[in-house]
C-alpha cells in the first residue's frame, strides 16, 4: 500500500473509531454491587433488565461479591474506604446506613428525588423511614423488608391438637407434648440463632422488647433494662432446660436451622422471612406444604416483638453517575419492584398495600398475617458505632447460651461495655 | 535388624508409616469427595453417614450451573498462581544469593527488613495496596494479584533459599569461578542446581501460597470475569444457606490442579542430588 | 580502564548486591512501603470513620488505650497462647510427618502428596471443615466418640475444648507447611554421613539426634520463624469455627484487628494494634534472626 492509502485508511480507521467512542459514550453504564446469593441478583437482574428497556441507552452491570453479610462488609469497607467511583450503587444490610452514611460514603438522596423528598419515607413501613433517614437525609431506600417470624410444623401442631402460642411457655408446653409422642431422639423443639454472629443481637433484643421495653431513647442513649435483659435471657436458657431447645444452641446459625427443619428434625424455628422460600420450594426440603408461620410469641404479660431486617439501596457518594443513579434506586424500590419481587423469590414488600395485593396473596396466602409482623417489627439500636454495640451484645448473649456466664453477668458487661459507646 | 516378617519387620512398620501420613492427608479430602456425591438431606442426616449411602452427581452439575463462570475462576488462579511463582523465585533467588554468598554490610537488617513485611496483617494494609492498584490502573487484572503476592511469598522463598544456599560449600562456587564462571554464572549453574529441593520447594510454596490467597483477590479482582477461585466458591453461600455439597464438589474441582503441581514439584524436592555434589 | 559493561559482565560485590537485591526492594517498596508507613502514621491519629469528624491528632492517646485495653491484653493472650501451643506442635507433628515421609517407598507420591494436601486446602474452608468435623450434632468426632461409648461433647462451646480443636485444626493445617520446608531440609544431609556412622556403630538413635537434628538446624529454624509469625496472625481458623466464642474466649489479636477496621470503621486505633502486633512478631522471632545471620557458610 501506498503511503496515501496509508494514511486514508488510518483516518477512516480513527473516525470510526471516534464513532463509536461516541456511541458508547452516550450509552450510560451503572455498576451495582448487588450482594450475595441470599439477596437474589438474579431477580434484580431481571428488574434491572426491565429498567433498561423502559431507558434506552442505559447499561447496568451486576457486580456479586461477598456471599455473606461480613464478606459483604469486608469488601465494602476496603473500596468505599478507598473511595472507589467504580460502583454506583451499594445494597447495604439495614444496619449500616447510619455508619456509612456519617463515613461520608452514601450520597443523600433528597436532592434528586425532588417534591417527593419530604413523603416517599411514609410510603414504607415505618421502620425503613427510621433506618435510612440520618442526619434529616434519606441515605438509602429499601429493596425488600425481612423480619423475624415463628415457623413451625402445622402438621406435628395439628396430630398433638396444640394451638397458636401466645407465649413462650405456651410454646414449649406444646413442643414437649410433640416431641414425647413423635420420641424422635434426632428431633428437637425450637431453635433460634445462639452462634456469635449478627443475628444473636436479634435473639436478645426480642424477648427484651417483648416486655415492652427499649434498647436506647431517641436520641441514641442507653437505656438498658437490667432486669428484663436477664430475663429475656433466662427465658432462652429455661426453654433448654425443659428440653425442648437444643444443649449446643450456642453453635446454631440460621443455615443450621433450615437444613435441620427442611430434614425434619426440627418442630419449631426463629427465622427469617426468607426461610419461606428455601422450606417450600427447595428440591431437598421434606416438609412441603407442612410449614405455619406465626408471629413470634411474647414474653408472659408482654407483647409479641419481633427484629426487622431487609436490605436497602445506596448510591456511591464517589459514584460519577449520580442523578442516573438515583432514578435507577428510585425505581428498584417501587411498589412494581416489590410487587415482582414477593411473586418470584418470596420476598417481603417494603409497602404495606403489597401485602394485600390480590396477585400477590395468591401466591403467597400467609402474607396477610405477615403485615402486622413486619409493621410492628423493630429496628435494631441506631449509633454510628453500631459495630461495638452488635458485638457487645452478640458475644453476651452467645457466652449466655453457651452457659460460660450468667445472664446476670452478662448483662452487665453490655451495660459496661456499652456505656460510653452509646452516650 | 534382620528382614524378618511380620508387623514388626522394617517393611510392615514403613508401611504403618505411610498409612500414618497418607491418612492423617487424606482424610478431610475423602471427606469433601464422599459430602460432594450425597445430598444435602443425607448429610443433616442423624446418625450421620460416611460413605454416602445415595451417591449422586448432582452437586457437580449443580455446581456448574450455579457459578458458570467457574473455568474462568479456575484459569484465573491458575495463570495468578503460576507468573507469581515465577516471578517470586527468580526475586528471592537474587535477592537469597545476595544475602548468603555476598559480603553486605547490613546482611541481618536487610533479612529482617524483608521478613518484617510479612508481619503486619494484611487486613490493615489493604486499603492503601488498593489505592496504589487503582493508581497504577492494575485493579482488576493479574498484575494486582501477582505482584502483591510475590511480595507476600518474599521472605518465606527468600530464607528458605538463603538456609539452602548456605549450606552449600564455597569451594565448588570458587572452583567454577576460578575456571572464568562470573557471579552470575555460579548461581546458575552451580548454586542453584545444587539447592534444588529447595528452589522446588520455595515454588511449591510460592504457589499454593498465591492459589489459596483469599483477602486481596476479594478486594482487587471483584469483576466477575478476573475473579479467582477461592472468592468464587465463597460465592456458593448465601447469608443464611451454606451448601455444603455443592461447595465440597467445587472444593474438589478447585483441588486438582494444586495437587497435580504439587505430585509434579515433589519428585523435584525429593529428586536427590546432582551426583559428585556433596560428597563429605 | 573498565567500562560499565564490564562491570556489569563481573561486578564487584557492592554492585553486584544491589542488583541482586534491587527487585526484591523495588517491590516491596511498591506495594507494602507506602501501606506501612500510612499504617504507622493512622496509628497516632483518633480515625473513627463512621464519626464523621476526620481525623484528629492524638499523639501517643492510641497507644496508651491499646495498653489500658482489657479486650486487647485478652486477644494477645490467646494468640500467645495459640502461638505457644501450636509452633512447637507443628515442629513434632511436621517432623514426624517428614521424617516418615522421606523413607524409601516402592511408591513415592501418595506419602508426598498426602504431606502437602492440607496445606492446598484454602484456610477458610479448611476451618469450616473442621468446625464441620467437631460439631455437637453433626460431626464425626462425637460420633466416634459416641460409639466409644462416651456422650456427645459441645466441643466448640466450652472454652477449653474449643481452644483444643482450634490448635489441631491449626496444627494439622500448618505441619504440612513445617513437613514441607523439613522434607526439602533433610535431602540435604549427605548420606555418606549416615554411613560412616553405621560403621562407627552408631545406633539409629544416636545418629538422629547427633547427625539429622543438627544438619537440619537451619531448615527448623526457617520453619519457625514463619510458623510464629504466622501464628501470631491467626485468624481463619477460629473465625470460621468459633468466630472467637463462645463470648471471646478464643479471640485471637487479628480478629480484635480485623473487627476494630472492618465492623468498628476505627482505622486508627486498629492501626495501633496492628502496630502492637508487629512489634510483638519482631520481638518473638529476634532470637530466630540472630541465629540465621550468624551462620557462615561451610
Amino acid at each position: 500500500m501506498t503511503m496515501k492509502r496509508l494514511w486514508k485508511a488510518g483516518m477512516i480507521a480513527g473516525f470510526a473509531l471516534g464513532l463509536v467512542a461516541a456511541g458508547a459514550a452516550s450509552a450510560q453504564t451503572m455498576r451495582v454491587f448487588s450482594g450475595g446469593a441470599n439477596q437474589r441478583p438474579d431477580l434484580m437482574r431481571k428488574l434491572f433488565d426491565n429498567y433498561e428497556k423502559q431507558n434506552p441507552g442505559v447499561k447496568i452491570e451486576i457486580e456479586t461479591g461477598g456471599a455473606t453479610s461480613e464478606l459483604q462488609r469486608q469488601y465494602l469497607s476496603t473500596v468505599l474506604n478507598a473511595k472507589d467511583a467504580a460502583i454506583d450503587i451499594y445494597m447495604i444490610d439495614i444496619i449500616n446506613p447510619m455508619q456509612y452514611a456519617r463515613a461520608g460514603w452514601l450520597e443523600p438522596l433528597n436532592g434528586y428525588l425532588g417534591n417527593e423528598a419530604n413523603t416517599i419515607m411514609n410510603t414504607y413501613l415505618p421502620a425503613y423511614g427510621a433506618a435510612n433517614v440520618v442526619d434529616g437525609k434519606i441515605v438509602a431506600l429499601p429493596a425488600f423488608a425481612d423480619a423475624q417470624f415463628l415457623y413451625y410444623r402445622k402438621d406435628l401442631f395439628d396430630k398433638y391438637g396444640v394451638k397458636a402460642p401466645g407465649t413462650w411457655d405456651e410454646l414449649a408446653a406444646g413442643l414437649k407434648k410433640i416431641l414425647d409422642g413423635e420420641k424422635n431422639g434426632a428431633m428437637n423443639g425450637v431453635a433460634t440463632t445462639g452462634a456469635a454472629i449478627e443475628g444473636a443481637v436479634c435473639t436478645f433484643l426480642k424477648p427484651y422488647w417483648s416486655q415492652g421495653k427499649e434498647f436506647n431513647d431517641a436520641a441514641g442513649r442507653m437505656t438498658l433494662d437490667k432486669a428484663a435483659a436477664q430475663k429475656g435471657l433466662e427465658m432462652w436458657l429455661s426453654l433448654v432446660d425443659r428440653g425442648v431447645m437444643q444443649k449446643n444452641i450456642g453453635e446454631v446459625k440460621p443455615a443450621d436451622m433450615i437444613n435441620a427443619f427442611k430434614a425434619g428434625n426440627l418442630v419449631a424455628m426463629v427465622n427469617w422471612g426468607f426461610a419461606w422460600d428455601q422450606l417450600q420450594s427447595q428440591a431437598d426440603s421434606t416438609v412441603k406444604g407442612k410449614v405455619g408461620v406465626l408471629p413470634l410469641p411474647a414474653m408472659a404479660g408482654g407483647k409479641s416483638a419481633t427484629c426487622i431486617g431487609g436490605w436497602q439501596w445506596a448510591v456511591s457518594a464517589f459514584s460519577k453517575n449520580k442523578a442516573a443513579s438515583a432514578k435507577l434506586v428510585r425505581y428498584m424500590s417501587s411498589p412494581e419492584s416489590a410487587k415482582f419481587l414477593a411473586i418470584e423469590g418470596s420476598l417481603l414488600p417494603v409497602f404495606a398495600q403489597t401485602y394485600t395485593d390480590a396477585d400477590v396473596l395468591k401466591k403467597l396466602p400467609h402474607y396477610r398475617d405477615s403485615l402486622p409482623v413486619v409493621q410492628a417489627a423493630k429496628g435494631r439500636p441506631m449509633s454510628d458505632r453500631y459495630g461495638e454495640v452488635s458485638d457487645a451484645v452478640r458475644t453476651s448473649t452467645n457466652a449466655v447460651l453457651a452457659r460460660t456466664v450468667k445472664p446476670a453477668d452478662a448483662v452487665n458487661d453490655i451495660e459496661g461495655k456499652l456505656r460510653r459507646v452509646m452516650r | 535388624m534382620g528382614d524378618r516378617r511380620g508387623l514388626f519387620s522394617a517393611g510392615g512398620l514403613r508401611f504403618a508409616a505411610a498409612a500414618i501420613v497418607v491418612i492423617n492427608g487424606f482424610f478431610p479430602a475423602i471427606w469433601i469427595l464422599f459430602t460432594s456425591l450425597k445430598s444435602e438431606t443425607e448429610l443433616f442426616r442423624k446418625p450421620i453417614t460416611y460413605f454416602p449411602h445415595e451417591p449422586t452427581l448432582k452437586n457437580y452439575i449443580a455446581a456448574a450451573v450455579d457459578q458458570p463462570l467457574f473455568q474462568v475462576f479456575m484459569k484465573n488462579s491458575i495463570i495468578v498462581a503460576l507468573l507469581a511463582t515465577v516471578v517470586s523465585l527468580v526475586v528471592a533467588a537474587f535477592a537469597a544469593y545476595a544475602i548468603a554468598r555476598l559480603n553486605l554490610k547490613r546482611r541481618q537488617l536487610i533479612l529482617t527488613a524483608i521478613i518484617a513485611s510479612s508481619m503486619f496483617p494484611l487486613i490493615t494494609l489493604l486499603v492503601p495496596i488498593f489505592e496504589t492498584m487503582r493508581a497504577l490502573g492494575w485493579l482488576n487484572s493479574y498484575l494486582a494479584l501477582v505482584f502483591p503476592y510475590v511480595v507476600l511469598n518474599l521472605p518465606v522463598c527468600t530464607l528458605v533459599l538463603v538456609s539452602f544456599f548456605q549450606s552449600i560449600p564455597r569451594d565448588l562456587e570458587n572452583a567454577a569461578m576460578i575456571d572464568g564462571c562470573t557471579r552470575f554464572g555460579t548461581l546458575w549453574r552451580v548454586v542453584l542446581p545444587l539447592s534444588a529441593p529447595g528452589v522446588f520447594t520455595a515454588g511449591i510454596l510460592a504457589f499454593v501460597n498465591a492459589w489459596d490467597e483469599f483477602l486481596l483477590a476479594l478486594s482487587l479482582n471483584s469483576t466477575a470475569a478476573m475473579r479467582t477461585l477461592p472468592v468464587g466458591i465463597t460465592l456458593y453461600q448465601g447469608e443464611f444457606t451454606f451448601p455444603w455439597p455443592i461447595i465440597s464438589a467445587a472444593l474438589i474441582v478447585a483441588i486438582v490442579p494444586v495437587a497435580i503441581v504439587i505430585a509434579i514439584f515433589q519428585e523435584r524436592v525429593v529428586g536427590g542430588l546432582t551426583a559428585g555434589g556433596l560428597k563429605g | 580502564m573498565t567500562s560499565w559493561l564490564d562491570r556489569l559482565r563481573d561486578p564487584s560485590e557492592k554492585t553486584l548486591g544491589v542488583i541482586l537485591l534491587a527487585p526484591a526492594f523495588a517491590l516491596l517498596a511498591l506495594i507494602v512501603v507506602y501501606p506501612i508507613g500510612k499504617l504507622f502514621y493512622n496509628s497516632f491519629f483518633d480515625m473513627r470513620l463512621s464519626g464523621g469528624q476526620g481525623s484528629k491528632w492524638v499523639g501517643w492517646q492510641n497507644y496508651a488505650d491499646m495498653i489500658k485495653d482489657g479486650a486487647f491484653w485478652e486477644a494477645t493472650w490467646n494468640t500467645v497462647l495459640i502461638t505457644v501451643v501450636t509452633v512447637p506442635g507443628a515442629l513434632l507433628v511436621g517432623l514426624g510427618l517428614a521424617l516418615l515421609a522421606n523413607l524409601p517407598f516402592k511408591r513415592q507420591w501418595p506419602v508426598r502428596l498426602a504431606l502437602l494436601l492440607p496445606w492446598a486446602l484454602p484456610l477458610a474452608f479448611a476451618g469450616l471443615i473442621w468446625a464441620w468435623f467437631f460439631h455437637t450434632e453433626y460431626g464425626f468426632i462425637n460420633d466416634v466418640w459416641m460409639r466409644f461409648g462416651g456422650e456427645p461433647q459441645m466441643w466448640l462451646l466450652s472454652p477449653v475444648s474449643a481452644f483444643t480443636a482450634i490448635c489441631i485444626a491449626i496444627i494439622w493445617k500448618s505441619s504440612s507447611f513445617m513437613a514441607l520446608i523439613l522434607l526439602a531440609g533433610l535431602q540435604m544431609i549427605p548420606k555418606s554421613l549416615y554411613e560412616a556412622a553405621e560403621v562407627d556403630g552408631a545406633s539409629r538413635w544416636q545418629q538422629f539426634w547427633q547427625i539429622t537434628i543438627p544438619m537440619l538446624m537451619p531448615s527448623i529454624v526457617v520453619a519457625l520463624i514463619f510458623r510464629t509469625i504466622t501464628a501470631l496472625q491467626t485468624f481463619d481458623i477460629p473465625y470460621t469455627m468459633t468466630k472467637g466464642g463462645p463470648g471471646n474466649a478464643t479471640e485471637t489479636l487479628a480478629m480484635y484487628i480485623h473487627k476494630t477496621t472492618i465492623d468498628y470503621l476505627d482505622v486508627g486505633f486498629g492501626s495501633t494494634l496492628a502496630v502492637g502486633m508487629f512489634v510483638l512478631s519482631l520481638v518473638l522471632t529476634a532470637v530466630y534472626l540472630r541465629h540465621i545471620s550468624r551462620q557462615e557458610s561451610a
